[in-house]
C-alpha cells in the first residue's frame, strides 16, 4: 500500500443552513479544500461523497455534487455509514490512492437535516437500527439507545448525570472558540441539569443537535503531496469494525466494541499507542457517548471515563485533549459531514492552525474516531504530522 | 415571498409517504406463535444455535435447516430507557418505557415495558414476556414486572 496524505482541508459553517441547498453547502467546502490544495480540479479523479441521506430531496447526492462543483468523468459514489459515513468516504479516497488507482482525490461529508421537521428527523434517526425489531412496535429513537448504555454505565460504575452534564458544558465551552460550530455559547452545569428530558437519563443538553453542513479533504499521494504541500498530513491508519443491527445481540452496554476493536486495528497499523497522541476527536453524538469512548479508545480504564473528564484531562492542557472543536455536541452533526470534519480539525491542530482552541503538539499525532448508529459501524483513523 | 424568519425557501409540493410492505414468509411461525400467546424463535439445526430475532439462515455456520423452539417468558432487566420525546409515527403514544431483558437461555429482547413506572425499574428486576395486539390486530410483545 502506498503512503497517502490530506493535503487540502474545507469545513462549512455548521448549523441549520436554511441559506443553502445540497450542492451549494457542499460546494463552500469543497472550494476551500481544493484551494488549499492547490491543485486543478482536473487533477482529481475520484470524488466520494460521504452522506447518510433521507432528509433532504436528493436521491444522488454525489452527482448533484459533482455537477454544481463541476466534476466530470470522475470515479465518484455516495457512500453510507450511517454517522461514520464522513469516514467511510475518506477511507474510500485513501484507499484508491494507496492502491495505486489515483494520485489525487477527493472526499465529501455532507448532510442537510433541516429540510423536514424535528420529529421526522428524530423518526430518521430512530430508525438506523433494526426498523422490525426495534421501531415498528417499540418507536425507539437515537437519543433512547444511548440512554440504554448511559443507564448501564451508571449501574455498573456509578457513573452519574452530572458526569455527563459535564461533557455539554466542555463541548460548548470550546464550541465557543470556534466559529464554525453550530454553538457559540458557553452553558452551565446546572443548565445542562435542567434541560428537558429527551430519554431519560439523557436530556437535551446531553444529545448532538440537528444539522446542516459540509467538509471536504483532498487526498495526495506520496509523490504528489510532496509536490504540493509544505504540511502534509499522513494517514497513518484506518480501522474499522462493525457490530450487530440489533442492540439485543450485544454483550454490554457499558461500551462499543466496535469502537474498541477499531481503535486497536488502528493503533497497530500506525504502530503507536493512545500515549502517543496529541489530541483526538471523539464521537460525542451523546455525552454518555464521549465518556465511553475514553474507555473504549483506551485513554482510561473502563469506568474511569467520568473521572478522566473531571480530572481536566481532555481539556486543552490535559493528557489527551478531546474534541476541542465542540465536539458533535455543540459543533453539530451533520451526520455524513461528522467524519470528514473531525480529519479536517485534527489537520488543523497537526498542522497548528486551530487558532483560539489549537493543542500543543509533541508528538505529532491525532485520533478521529467516528461511530455509524449505536456502535453499528465504527471507524478510527490516525493522522500524524510526521510521515 | 420571504417570511421574516426564513429565507427563501422552494417548499416541495411532492409529498410522500412511504409503507413498506415487509416479507415474513421464514419467520411466520414467530408472529403466529405470539398470536397463540406463546413466544418463540429459531434454533439452527446444524450446529444448535438460537438466534433472537429469529431467522431461518443460520448465521453460525450457513445451514438453513432450522427450528422452532420456546423461548419462555421469563426474563431480567439488563438496562432502560424512557422516551419521552417520540417520534414522528409515534406521536399519538404517550411516553414509553424501553427496556432490554434477559431471558432464561441468555439470549435478550427489546421491548416496551408496561404495567410500572420509570421510578420502580432497577436493572437485574424480574420481567415476564406478554403479548399485545394492536388496534388492526397486529401481534407484539411487552414485558411487565414479573409478580
Amino acid at each position: 500500500m502506498r503512503q497517502v496524505a490530506i493535503v487540502g482541508i474545507g469545513h462549512s459553517k455548521f448549523g441549520r443552513r436554511t441559506d443553502v441547498n445540497l450542492g451549494e453547502l457542499a460546494f463552500e467546502s469543497i472550494k476551500q479544500a481544493v484551494q488549499d490544495a492547490g491543485v486543478e480540479k482536473k487533477q482529481i479523479e475520484n470524488v466520494t461523497v460521504g452522506s447518510a441521506g433521507g432528509w433532504y430531496e436528493e436521491s444522488l447526492p454525489a452527482v448533484i455534487v459533482n455537477e454544481y462543483a463541476g466534476f466530470d468523468k470522475v470515479g465518484t459514489m455516495r457512500v453510507e455509514a450511517a454517522c461514520a459515513s464522513g469516514s467511510a468516504a475518506v477511507r474510500s479516497a485513501y484507499l484508491s490512492i494507496a492502491s495505486g488507482e489515483a494520485e489525487i482525490a477527493l472526499a465529501v461529508g455532507l448532510e442537510k437535516m433541516t429540510e423536514v421537521d424535528t420529529l421526522t428527523s428524530v423518526e430518521l434517526m430512530g430508525r438506523a437500527g433494526s426498523y422490525v425489531w426495534e421501531f415498528e412496535n417499540y418507536g425507539m429513537t437515537f437519543p433512547a439507545y444511548y440512554a440504554l448504555h448511559a443507564v448501564a454505565h451508571m449501574k455498573t460504575f456509578g457513573t452519574t448525570e452530572e458526569d455527563m452534564a459535564r461533557v455539554a458544558v466542555k463541548a460548548h465551552h470550546y464550541a465557543s472558540m470556534n466559529p464554525l460550530a453550530q454553538f457559540q455559547k458557553e452553558i452551565t452545569l446546572e443548565k445542562a441539569l435542567s434541560s428537558q428530558v429527551v430519554s431519560w437519563p439523557l436530556k437535551l443538553y446531553d444529545a448532538c443537535p440537528i444539522s446542516d453542513g459540509s467538509a471536504a479533504v483532498v487526498l495526495a499521494s506520496e509523490d504528489a503531496a510532496r509536490k504540493l504541500s509544505d504540511t502534509p498530513i499522513w494517514i497513518k491508519g484506518i480501522g474499522v469494525s462493525s457490530d450487530s443491527a440489533n442492540l439485543s445481540r450485544r454483550d454490554g452496554y457499558v461500551g462499543l466494541a466496535a469502537t474498541v476493536d477499531a481503535s486497536r486495528k488502528a493503533y497497530a497499523l500506525a504502530k503507536i499507542t493512545p500515549a502517543d497522541l496529541d489530541v483526538a476527536t471523539c464521537h460525542d453524538c451523546f455525552t454518555i457517548a464521549e465518556i465511553m469512548a475514553y474507555e473504549d479508545l483506551g485513554f482510561c480504564a473502563k469506568g474511569d471515563g467520568p473521572k478522566l473528564l473531571r480530572d481536566g484531562q481532555t481539556e486543552i492542557g490535559g493528557r489527551i485533549p478531546v474534541n476541542v472543536d465542540g465536539g458533535l455536541k455543540a459543533k453539530g452533526h451533520p451526520v455524513g459531514a461528522t467524519g470528514v470534519s473531525m480529519m479536517v480539525e485534527v489537520s488543523k491542530q497537526l498542522r497548528g492552525e486551530a487558532g483560539k482552541h489549537q493543542v500543543p503538539v509533541k508528538h505529532g499525532n491525532g485520533l478521529v474516531h467516528n461511530v455509524g448508529g449505536t456502535g453499528h459501524y465504527c471507524y478510527v483513523t490516525v493522522l500524524s504530522r510526521d510521515q | 415571498m420571504m417570511m421574516d424568519s426564513e429565507p427563501p425557501t422552494l417548499h416541495s409540493r411532492r409529498t410522500l409517504s412511504l409503507r413498506f410492505n415487509i416479507p415474513i414468509s421464514k419467520t411466520h411461525q414467530f408472529w403466529d406463535s405470539l398470536r397463540d400467546g406463546k413466544f418463540v424463535t429459531t434454533k439452527c439445526r446444524g450446529c444448535g444455535m438460537v438466534s433472537f430475532p429469529p431467522q431461518s439462515d443460520c448465521p453460525e455456520c450457513m445451514s438453513g435447516d432450522a427450528e422452532w423452539v420456546d423461548l419462555g417468558t421469563e426474563a431480567e432487566l439488563v438496562t432502560f430507557t424512557y422516551v419521552q420525546v417520540t417520534p414522528t409515527s409515534f406521536v399519538a403514544n404517550d411516553p414509553y418505557l424501553v427496556g432490554i431483558g434477559r431471558l432464561g437461555n441468555g439470549l435478550k429482547v427489546l421491548a416496551w415495558i408496561e404495567g410500572t413506572t420509570l421510578e420502580k425499574l432497577t436493572p437485574g428486576m424480574k420481567l415476564k414476556v406478554e403479548f399485545r395486539k394492536t388496534g388492526d390486530g397486529s401481534s407484539y410483545y411487552v414485558f411487565v414486572p414479573a409478580t
